[in-house]
């Protein structure tokens, strides 16, 4: 049988242009002359750079031989290029391929017809927000289970016992605060990791993985898709902003496969700004669980920030919505095994990532304290957390937010359990606290990303606009007595 | 000889990208001096699916395309011959649009791979052909993998594999990697593939 891939060739006119450019091209290359020839036929600019590189003398004379064939045809070469190889794709594929019958059931197809249809789609989409996230992560996860770590094991077990420990063994006073006590590694920052934030981000990623591995997050990308033009992001972004509600780090990496700047630089200010990561959304959750109305402003408050936002973003940077096309996979069954593993893993990479941080977050404050920076700290915060008619220990949570998102959460979770908040200081608190600065692990992947002078650029923005925003709320809500 | 190999941009994230971003479970395990397999494709076919099988490792596999923005590289042994064997981010042709394509390409253009992989779709071939193509006309040794042969199978879509393998001239496998299905024979190419070559 002939071999139709050896074999193919593309129209003389190109065939002679990759002719001409093979026999400019000095140097060897990993790949063949040939494909080279193809790229820069093409017009790939890297290639361009690589023969500039390595054999400036050939560039000049291969750019001329691509701008005669360029004259040759009405169209880009690359979408002659890619026609050509389509059509012997094609003629293969219809050689090998016999279509029978379907097998499959409708029932998939169906379904999935009902995810994007905005009709069907958006109750699709708030039955799994409300099934999966307020009942799942929220009620149970940083409801029941962390009940039971936190308060009843934490609490009522292990820390008097390692007080009781610590102030039998240890006679020195600030060596005891060091390892338990309120700020004590083993009693704050050990108990904040392991009983409230673990639990949460774990369940949250279950529920994450089954999504995922569903294929539903493309079908809502589709849906959301208009809205997201109006912010100056496309469908694509939904896999970072839902990401997002996960772990802030992980989705600004994510970001990278937004396909222009304006797209990633978008993003991720978003996703420092007015996306809540999940240890912060399942805290959250829990502290207004018991309050619907506060829920709903909350969370109405964070969706009008996020558009408005996003809206004034896209009117001041630069550039056009890019497309969108996303591959759309079929719906699938879930595998079991592989939603654990998944959820396993990246409960480790979390676990491993916040462990060290929350127990250096303990000795930081630890020393704060020992010198009073801490305190001086505290005392700038405080009158901005006053004017949001808060508690003056709720500087606290925004201080401990400051160096980690979940951690100022976790504050909040503590304060709450004294009772010294009310519903409209709880949605102020957790208002601001979700909109102020990204952890220290997100801002390090900002740098990274985007550049330190954009990431500083972003943190300076949302600093203030975090407190203003709280503070506004907090005036809004008084003024109307809705709260 | 090989060549001196430039990479084509260079990859200044790369570095320290290693260090932070094991969110995604990626695995970064030494395959220098190893025989060299890559795994490349479009978006979503499962070519970490197939990288988990290989190596035993586990990297991050969902249902949506881009889950791998990172390259991951372990070993595996195929027969007597322990391989190095990289997992890369989605790309849809040769010529690249957005970052992650643009990582894989260099690595095509500069890891001097002994074998590529390309995994498709097998519902999508005839999307999927023209980059089977192109990894050809770069002069690269290329397996063609059809994957979720299941759901192809499931639409009515039967796929003449051997007829396939002489059109092409290439070694052709289907395979549902995530139910274990085609990796022997696909492992068993791989090793005929490797001693073909030496």
């Amino acid at each position: 049988m002939e071999n139709l891939l050896h074999d193919f060739r593309y129209n003389e006119s190109l065939e002679e242009a990759i002719r001409r450019i093979e026999g400019l091209l000095k140097s060897a290359y990993r790949i063949s002359k040939r494909q080279i020839a193809l790229l820069l036929l093409q017009g790939d600019e890297q290639i361009e750079k690589l023969i500039d590189d390595r054999e400036p003398g050939s560039l000049e004379g291969i750019k001329q031989v691509v701008k005669e064939t360029r004259e040759k045809f009405d169209q880009p070469l690359s979408y002659v290029i890619a026609l050509e190889r389509q059509e012997l794709a094609s003629r293969i594929a219809a050689d090998v391929i016999t279509q029978k019958p379907k097998k499959a059931s409708r029932v998939s197809e169906v379904l999935s017809r009902l995810t994007i249809q905005p009709l069907t789609g958006i109750p699709i989409l708030l039955l799994v927000l409300y099934l999966g996230f307020y009942k799942f992560v929220g009620e149970l996860g940083a409801g029941t289970v962390v009940d039971f770590l936190e308060g009843t094991l934490f609490e009522e077990h292990l820390n008097p016992w390692i007080n009781g420990i610590v102030e039998t063994y240890i006679p020195w006073k600030p060596l005891q605060e060091l390892i338990a006590m309120d700020y004590g590694v083993l009693t704050l920052g050990l108990r904040y990791a392991v009983a409230i934030i673990l639990p949460i981000v774990g369940f949250f990623f279950l529920v994450f993985s089954v999504i995922e591995d569903s294929g539903y997050l493309p079908r809502l990308a589709l849906l959301v898709d208009r809205v997201f033009k109006k912010i100056g992001l496309s469908g694509r972004a939904v896999i970072p902003m839902t990401l997002g509600f996960g772990c802030g780090t992980m989705a600004t990496m994510v970001s990278r496969t937004l396909e222009t700047k304006r797209e990633k630089f978008i993003a991720t200010f978003l996703l420092a700004l007015a996306i809540p990561c999940s240890a912060q959304l399942g805290v959250i959750m829990s502290l207004l669980s018991s309050h619907p109305g506060a829920m709903l402003i909350w969370l109405l408050f964070m969706a009008v920030i996020f558009l408005f936002i996003g809206f004034l973003t896209a009117k001041v940077v630069p550039g056009t919505p890019s497309n969108f096309y996303m591959e759309v996979p079929p719906l699938r069954m879930p595998k079991l095994s592989n939603v654990l593993a998944k959820t396993f893993s990246r409960m480790q990479w979390y676990f491993v990532e916040i462990l060290p941080l929350f127990l250096l977050g303990s000795v930081i404050i630890w020393l704060g304290n020992l010198t009073g920076v801490f305190n001086m700290l505290l005392s700038l915060v405080e009158p901005i957390v006053k004017l949001m008619d808060l508690p003056a220990e709720a500087a606290e949570s925004f201080v401990f937010g400051f160096f980690r998102r979940d951690y100022g959460a976790a504050g909040l979770y503590d304060l709450n359990s004294t009772g010294a908040l009310s519903p409209r200081q709880l949605v102020v608190a957790a208002a601001s606290l979700t909109l102020f600065v990204p952890c220290v692990a997100q801002f390090t992947m900002m740098i990274k990303e985007r550049g330190l002078k954009t990431a500083a650029g972003m943190a300076a923005i949302i600093f203030p606009f975090a407190f203003l925003a709280g503070i506004l709320l907090n005036a809004l809500l008084k003024l109307t007595g809705v709260l | 000889m090989k060549d001196t190999g430039t990479a084509i941009v260079k990859n200044k994230r790369s570095a320290a990208d290693r260090e932070g971003a094991g969110c995604h479970a990626q695995v970064q395990q030494s395959v220098d001096h190893l025989p060299k397999i890559l795994l490349v494709g479009t978006p979503n076919v499962g070519k970490s699916v197939i990288f988990n099988k290989l190596t035993g490792a586990y990297v991050t596999v969902s249902n949506y395309p881009g889950t791998t923005v990172e390259v991951s590289k372990g070993r595996g042994r195929i027969g007597d011959t322990v391989y190095g064997i990289i997992d890369t981010p989605g790309m849809y042709s040769m010529m690249p649009i957005t970052e992650e394509e643009l990582v894989t390409r260099d690595l095509l253009l500069t890891e001097d791979p002994d074998l590529v992989i390309h995994v498709t779709d097998a519902k999508n071939l005839e999307r999927m052909l023209p980059m089977t193509l192109q990894l050809c006309e770069s002069g690269l040794p290329v397996i063609l993998v059809l994957n979720v042969m299941d759901e192809a199978e499931s639409l009515g879509l039967e796929i003449d594999v051997r007829k396939l393998e002489s059109l092409l001239g290439i070694p052709v496998v289907a395979t549902v990697a995530a139910a274990n299905k085609g990796l022997d024979i696909l492992k068993e190419r791989i090793r005929k593939y490797g001693e073909s070559v030496a």
